[in-house]
This record gives C-alpha cells, structure tokens and sequence, in this order.
C-alpha cells in the first residue's frame, strides 16, 4: 500500500503542484491576517491543500505549517470527500466554542487514520484576540512518523484563524517550536 | 487524494459486504488443506508472498501496532483454536486504526484494526471475522485474486507506469488493497462458520456482527443506499450475508459466545479506542454503536459519556439537551467518568448557566488536575467568577 501512497504523493509533486518562497516579514494571507516570518519558507501548493496554505522549511514530506484564514461559517477545512465516500467533511461553525474548534481539527488531523492524542489545551492571545493554543501527538498513518504538534488560533468576526505546525518529534519538532512560538505570537488580524 | 482512495480500498477488503448463495442449503463441511511451503521467489505467488514479508516486517516496527502482549496473546490463541493445523504460521498484528477491517495476508500475517475489536460484543464475534480471514488463506483468494488483477485492464496501466520490473511488486500491493470477489466471500464465510463451530463457538454471533455493521451503515447513509453506494457497487446486500449466515448458525448449532473473557481483554483499551472513534466525526454511525453499548455492554456510564460527547460535538437542535442528559446519567452513581462532569459545563457554559457550569467545571478538575485541558477550564472558571 505504501508504495502506491508514495507513487501517489510523487505524481502529485511533479505533475501538479508548485512551491514558491515566502518572503522574510510580513506575509498577508487571505485578506485579514498577517504573518511575520523569518528563515526559509516554502509555500506548497497542490490540489487539495486549500482551504489551508501548506507552508514548509525542512519539505513537504517532514514538516508543515497549515495556515487557515477567514475561514467562514459553513466552510470545510480541507478538501471535499468525493461523491459516495465513507469519509466525514469537518466543517468550521461560527458558533463553534473553543473546544469544539480543537476537536475539529483533531478530526481533520487524523481524517487519514493517523492517531491523535490532546497533550495540552490553554488560553492564548492570537492575533490580539482572544484564542487557544493547544499541543498534540500524532501517528501519521502514511509512513507511521511519530510526530508532534502545536496550534494556534481565534475566531473573529464569525471567521477562524489558525496556524497548525507539525513536524517529527525527533529532531524537527524540537528544531522549529521556538520559531513556530514566536511566529504565532506576532500574527496580526485586521 | 490517492491516498484515502488507498485507505477505502483498504478498508473494503473484508469488511465489504459480500452475500452468499445457496451452500448454506448444505450442512458445511470442510477440511483444511497441509501447512503452505513458501512458494518458488520467482513465481507470482512467491513474489506475492515477498510483498507481504516486507509489509509483515514494516509493520512490526509500526508505532501503530498495539504493544499490549496479554490481549495480543489473546487473539492469537484464538486464531490458533480456529487455524488448527496451520496454526504456527498466522501471525497477529493488532492495528490502531478505527475502521472496521481484517485482513489476512498468504505469508500468514493477520491484521485485525482496532475499530473492528472495538464493535466485537464478544469472543465469538471474534471468532467469526478471524475464521472467515482464515478461510481465505485456507484457499489461497488473494493468489487468485493477483492473478485476476493481473488479466484485467489495470495491468497495462501499472505497466505503463512501473516497467515490467517494476510491476509484480505493484500487483501485489493491489491485490492486497482491493477487495475479494463474492464468490470468494461466500466460501470465506461458510469455512469460518465451520472453524468456529469446531472450536465451540456460537455460529449465530457472526450473523450479528453483520446485523450490527448494517445498523450503522443504514444510520450513516440514512436508508439503504450503501448497498448501492460507489464502495460497494461490486458487492451484493449485506443483509443477505448475514441472513445466510443465520441460517448456517441453524445447521451448526450450539457452542459459546465468550462475552466475559472478551471483556476482560479489552476493557482496559475501550476509552482510547471510543476517543479514536470519536474523532472520526461519522456520529450517526457512533451514536448506533453507543447507544448499543449502553444497553448490552459492560461499561455503560463510559458508554453514555461517550454518547454525550457526540451529541456535544454534533450540535444539532436538541442535541446539547441530549448531550446533558447523556453526561448527567453518566456522573450518577460510583465512579463517574470525570470528563463528563466538563461536558456539563461546556453545555451550561454556552447556556450562560453560570452557577452549574461553576460547579461542573470545578469537580472536573478536581478529579483531573492534570487533564490536558486543565488551563483552558481554569480560565473559564475565573471568567465565570470575574
Ligand atoms: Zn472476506
């Protein structure tokens, strides 16, 4: 099976998708939020990576930064089943609380089998309003990695904003957190 | 993506509802076949078998094998009551994975995922997906099916792709994602009857894991369409499976279902395994499994917490009285599920409920402190005092 995945993943790659460099400073995604980067930045884009942007430094295999922007009322998080699949849309809500935000990410997270476990769920200030940061551990399914995870995010104006980073908790993860800390901690939301 | 569609596939595999025809009018017989040699390398079905050596030998490393030697000693005991002869070469690996799937491999591995243990009332359900695994071993299906893949259009494709090199390993990998034919389902069915009867096991409970999995598609689907639906366009209607199945449990009657010793298993592994579930978000299909389990099983308080949490989480009208309900059943007596007790509060919360969502709260970090939730929930306790 893993073969046909990276088979899958390689066509993917050379057939369809394109990776452009993220600047240094400031970055507006979509039309409200700003992120303020430094280091080497890839923006991964492929068909099925919207609503997120996909953004990288170590590729697209290793790490990810998934960068959620005005995400409305109604929106699926990422992309549509196909007709007559046995999968589960997850679906942002503007009512949503915080709790269920995080479930649902946890759901869009391990949408692929790969395993999801909650390690800690606290208040934080995103963009200046008020939100949740919150860290995990996952099995990726695909190749079995153990990875880790951190995320951020808050909901203003009946939109979601989120960053979701996750790399493989041995070397990677711990290479980045600061980095990923403190992008999070300077993202502004108009 | 390619991938889920790999992951459906997979999960078609046996899990796929296969009806049989008219053997179950005869009383079953089988006998099984010697131990296999491993085949020639250079024949298809050696290479098949090489295919599933590395697979066998990625997945020993996989974090995602459960590493719980009592339960996984358990199901291997099973399956060599039910393998007879054949017994020293099934090799049980049990996954994490929330879906219901089972699978065997011609090299001997067996994987049994963790959403299919965790829908087994007991050891004879057990029993009749492991038997039905073995009876496609037993006649070597995925040989055949290898080489029916090979004869159909898909070939030239992989081909085109891989080179002739390239290609054996890559009809391998699809002889093992896609799903058997019916013919082969119904044989599979009428030897794991058998087996189980021979070990002393009930025939009836296999009809009612079929019984079970139905209520759950009908809830997701809301009618009868699964049967017509994409994933299981080649297969015919699961009630028939299981009606037939029903009728072969008359003509092997007797034995055990094994609720008890099943249970005492599994129970320690319930809670990781509804979170998983959970996660899924196909609540239809969990509210069926749960409410089940609230009536029969032997954990009902973690049961109806559970339930709670999916009402929570699917929100629909009604659903937060509902959820309310559920938590509150939960927390009622000795021992209650601390968690539930946050559920009450998040519902009273959102209600503006100040003084209960005070109180729920409060108890819910008192009896887990460390919860990884534990700061959030503090911070709504001093909004709620502020
Ligand atoms: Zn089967």
């Amino acid at each position: 099976m893993k073969n046909l995945l990276v088979l899958a993943i390689a066509l993917l790659l050379t057939a369809c998708a394109s990776v452009k460099k993220v600047e240094s400073g400031a970055n507006l995604v979509g039309e409200r939020m700003s992120i303020n980067v430094d280091g080497n930045w890839n923006h991964f884009d492929f068909p099925g990576s919207k609503p997120a942007q996909v953004w990288t430094m170590e590729g697209i295999t290793i790490d990810e930064l998934l960068v959620y922007s005005g995400i409305r009322d109604g929106q699926v998080m990422h992309q549509e089943s196909s007709a007559g699949s046995r999968q589960k849309d997850f679906a942002f809500r503007k009512t949503m609380q915080t709790e269920e935000i995080v479930s649902m990410l946890e759901g869009v997270l391990s949408r692929d089998g790969s395993t999801f476990k909650l390690l800690k769920l606290e208040p934080f200030a995103f963009g200046g309003k008020k939100g949740f940061r919150f860290e995990y551990e996952r099995i990726r399914k695909i190749d079995n990695v153990q990875m880790r995870g951190v995320g951020f995010g808050a909901v203003d104006k009946e939109e979601l904003f989120a960053l979701v980073y996750q790399a493989p908790r041995l070397t990677f993860f711990p290479r980045h957190q600061s980095r990923i800390e403190t992008i999070a901690k300077a993202v502004s939301i108009q | 993506m390619k991938r889920r569609q790999v992951l459906a596939a997979g999960c078609a595999c046996c899990a796929s509802m296969i009806a049989p025809r008219t053997w179950a009018q005869t009383t079953p017989d089988y006998s099984a076949p010697q131990r296999f040699q491993r085949p020639d390398i250079a024949s298809d079905e050696g290479g098949l078998w090489a295919m599933m050596d590395r697979e066998e030998k990625a997945l020993r490393r996989s974090p995602l094998v459960l590493r719980d030697a009592r339960l996984t000693g358990y199901v291997q005991d099973l399956a060599c009551r039910l393998g007879d002869g054949h017994c020293p070469d099934i090799r049980i690996f049990l996954v994490r994975t929330p879906l219901f799937n089972a699978s065997m491999a011609p090299n001997g591995m067996m994987q049994i995922w963790t959403g299919l243990l965790l829908r087994m009332e007991n050891e004879a359900q057990l029993a009749a997906v492991i038997g039905h695994e073995i009876g496609h071993y037993l006649q070597r299906h995925s040989v055949d099916r290898l080489r029916d893949i090979k004869a159909k259009a898909a070939a030239s494709q992989v081909l085109a792709l891989f080179g002739l090199a390239g290609a054996i390993g890559q009809f391998a990998v699809m002889a093992s994602t896609f799903a058997y034919g019916r013919d082969h389902e119904h044989e599979a069915d009428r030897i794991g009857a058998y087996l189980m009867h021979r070990a002393g096991y009930q025939v009836a409970e296999s009809a009612v894991v079929w019984n079970n999995l139905l209520d759950e598609t009908r809830a997701r689907e809301g009618n009868e369409t699964s049967e017509t639906s994409p994933l299981f366009a080649t297969h015919p209607a699961p009630p028939e499976r299981r009606d037939n199945l029903a009728r072969l449990a008359e003509l092997l009657p007797g034995g055990t279902a094994g609720k008890d010793p099943f249970a005492a298993h599994t129970a320690h592994l319930i809670d990781e395994w509804l979170q998983d579930e959970i996660k899924r978000g196909q609540y239809a299909e969990s509210l069926v499994l749960l409410s089940r389990r609230i009536k029969t099983g032997s954990n009902p308080k973690l049961m109806q917490y559970y339930r709670g949490e999916v009402h929570r989480l699917r929100g629909q009208t009604g659903d937060h009285d509902r959820a309310l309900d559920d938590y509150q059943a939960a927390v009622a007596g000795d021992q209650p599920p601390p968690p539930a007790f946050r559920g009450i509060g998040l519902v009273a919360r959102q209600r503006g409920q100040k003084q209960d969502a005070r109180q729920a709260f409060a108890r819910y970090l008192d009896l887990a402190p460390d919860a990884p939730d534990s700061a959030l929930i503090k911070s709504y306790l001093a909004e709620l005092d502020s």
